[in-house]
């Protein structure tokens, strides 16, 4: 009796002491939720072979954080940037998209490939969690190709490559009088194929032709089979859709072969180290941009940024920067912190001042309406054109 | 146009040819693949960028710099990641999976220490031409052409007509009785290590003078993999001559058929080859393919 009064005694200490733990910590739960900071994941490749841009933006990220809750944070609750990494990888992004839900996020912001986007879309959606897709331009990013409708949760910070390409064939075909352009495409990119089908759209609308197509894979790294045969077309303008890295063999092997056909490109020229790489190779070439460090108003942001990491940004930290204050605009606008309120204000968002310029959501394809910056490359030296609309 | 698509095949497959007569090296002596190989030819071209740029060294300096680091590297791996799988008489296998970890733990090394970006080095020979009767000859690929052509006359030279060739010759035929007969191996397989990472270094330079050096360049070591199959895997002779071969079917396939399908055409002469002459062009006959 007396031994089973002891056991009986001890199983209900046992148990008191688990209730009391349980009260405390939900009760510890309940309380710390005031207080614990509005959470908000990033993804971008911070490790791969792009990862000037995923660091760029993750820079620029805790950047932009700090000086948010230095200014009182969203709603009086500071903010917690979670940099994840997805290698530029569809697989790698969404299991970062799916750890950062786990995590509790608000919403996230990222990436600035348009594969990725389009992997994490449908999910973003599933989860009701929002996505803040930053320089992705393909039109499936935001919008699925198979019904036609709006991924409700999926929007984008930077303008689509439809809109970039009739940019640059209006501008080949009116400014240049180019009679003729031959695309060089790089079939491991989506943006290849749907650039050269919107430059050709623009540029036939304006008097162009088209004389060929030719393509080659992101890592080959030896492309003077494929520029022999685009000389061989003798074109007056070359569309190169291709990211910055393989533009500088490309324009560096072509001026080896001795050729003297300007390039043109979309954004994914953009970054200060093109001109390092491949200067004296791209003169005479244009690119256009995300409105980005041409405008004024980003001075500031881009000499803070340089005082801080030691290192030139790039438009990629711009598209963070924006997405975090649209953010925050569209968490005040909704009047509470909700991932779900939080998507109503962003998609009701009207003329939003970022750094890259006013963003107002087009609710059929959650696409901004904006400009892109065109620039020419001359002397080693990237000049700024203007700001076009196709 | 055709003759201008047969150099550039040749300049891509001199490349080609001089990784892979590395990772032909190392098979003969230990018949596994060693995965490892393009990212020590990575090492390489890093040591020389850092020598020239933060070391402010001349460039041939650099590059010696680089040739000898990027030899001693190679010699380590073997030290650290092959010697007690070899010693323990596991499977090849093991070593090739040693070599993949090998080969994620140089590159995220360099990408933590140097970072992502894509780095050149500079000026050190101008992007320059000579026309000749309608095809462009790149001064870059008449100097890189030149210097494969003398290491590889200068490897086949070492292997056929020295001592230590006779040496490395034996162990790669039956490391056993090769030992038995007072060949010391573990020392020749060390030597062997250090010529590859020799050949590797220079690949890694040259790979960075013709394009850029960024973590991950060692990846072209994949087609010089399968330039080594198609030759011959564990034969130098082989595994130039497949280098050579796929360089030119690359161009021509991607300057008169697609270029798109420029892969798909290499990839098809490799499974050819392994169906019809799995022991490659001049390959001994090889049973385990690891």
């Amino acid at each position: 009796m007396c031994r089973k009064g002891i056991v009986c005694l001890s199983r209900l200490t046992c148990l008191l002491l688990i209730v009391c733990l349980v009260a405390v910590s939900v009760s510890g739960c309940k309380k710390s939720a005031t207080v614990e900071p509005i959470k908000i994941g990033f993804i971008g490749d911070l490790t791969g072979d792009t990862a000037i841009w995923g660091q760029a933006g993750s820079k620029a990220g805790q950047m932009t954080t700090d000086e948010i809750n230095a200014a009182g944070g969203i709603l009086g609750r500071q903010i917690q940037f979670i940099p994840m990494d997805g290698r530029g990888q569809a697989v790698d992004s969404v299991n970062a998209f799916n750890s950062l839900v786990d995590q509790g996020v608000l919403c996230v912001i990222g990436t600035n490939f348009s594969s990725c986007n389009k992997a994490i879309a449908p999910i973003a959606c599933q989860k009701k969690i929002p996505l803040l897709g930053t320089t992705c331009t393909n039109d499936a990013v935001t919008v699925d190709q198979a019904t036609g409708l709006v991924y409700p949760y999926s929007f984008r910070i930077g303008y689509t490559d439809e809109f970039q390409a009739q940019v640059l064939g209006k501008y080949a075909a009116t400014e240049l009088k180019a009679k003729t352009f031959a695309s060089f495409l790089d079939m491991t990119q989506d943006f290849a194929q749907t650039e050269t089908t919107w430059f050709n759209k623009a540029f036939v609308a304006n008097g162009g032709k088209m004389v060929g197509t030719v393509s080659g894979r992101s890592g080959d790294n030896d492309f003077r089979t494929q520029l022999t045969k685009l000389a061989a077309m003798k074109p007056d303008v070359i569309l190169l859709p291709w990211f910055y890295k393989d533009v500088a063999l490309i324009a560096n092997q072509a001026k080896e072969l001795g050729m003297k056909i300007p390039f043109m490109g979309p954004d994914s020229w953009d970054s200060p180290e093109l001109m390092g790489l491949a200067g004296p190779a791209l003169e005479g070439s244009y690119y256009c941009s995300q409105p980005a460090f041409a405008r004024p108003e980003t001075k500031p942001f881009h000499d803070a940024y340089v005082a801080k990491w030691g290192t030139e940004p790039e438009a990629e930290s711009l598209a963070v920067h924006d997405g975090l204050y649209w953010v925050k605009d569209a968490c005040e606008r909704a009047g509470k912190v909700d991932p779900v309120a939080l998507r109503d204000a962003l998609e009701s968002t009207v003329n939003f001042q970022g750094l890259m310029g006013p963003i107002t959501v087009d609710i059929k394809t959650h696409n901004p309406s904006k400009e892109a910056s065109l620039f020419h490359i001359t002397g080693s030296e990237r000049v700024f054109v203007g700001d076009f609309k196709p | 146009m055709f003759l201008q698509q047969v150099v550039n095949g040749l300049s891509v497959g001199s490349v080609y040819a001089l990784i892979a007569s590395g990772y032909s090296l190392i098979y003969s002596l230990l018949g596994f693949s060693n995965w490892a190989h393009g990212d020590i030819a990575m090492v390489g071209a890093y040591i020389a960028l850092i020598a020239q740029t933060s070391g402010h060294v001349p460039f041939w300096l650099a590059v010696v710099l680089a040739i000898a680091g990027a030899g001693c590297v190679s010699m380590l791996s073997d030290m650290v990641a092959y010697r007690r799988i070899r010693n323990n008489h596991s499977p090849k296998m093991f070593l090739m999976i040693a070599a993949m970890g090998l080969s994620i733990t140089l590159q995220n090394l360099i990408m933590v220490t140097v970072g992502p970006r894509f780095r050149t080095y500079g000026d050190v020979i101008p992007v320059r031409s000579i026309r000749l009767g309608g095809i462009s000859l790149g001064v870059l690929d008449l100097l890189t052409m030149g210097i494969i052509v003398v290491a590889l006359v200068a490897l086949g030279l070492l292997i056929g007509r020295t001592k230590f060739g006779l040496g490395v010759r034996a162990a790669s035929s039956n490391m056993v009785t090769a030992s038995v007969l007072g060949v010391d191996v573990n020392l020749y397989i060390r030597l062997v290590f250090l010529l590859a990472g020799v050949f590797a270094g220079m690949a890694g330079v040259l790979l960075g003078l013709k394009y850029n050096i960024y973590p991950t360049m060692g990846s072209i070591a994949l087609k010089a993999f399968i330039a080594c199959v198609v030759g011959g895997l564990g034969s130098v002779p082989g595994a130039i001559l497949g280098g050579v071969t796929i360089g030119v079917m690359e161009a021509l396939v991607g300057g008169f058929i697609s270029s798109g399908l420029r892969d798909a055409f290499t990839f098809a002469l490799l499974i050819a080859i392994l169906l019809v002459r799995p022991s490659g062009l001049l390959g001994k006959n090889i049973v385990d393919k690891a």
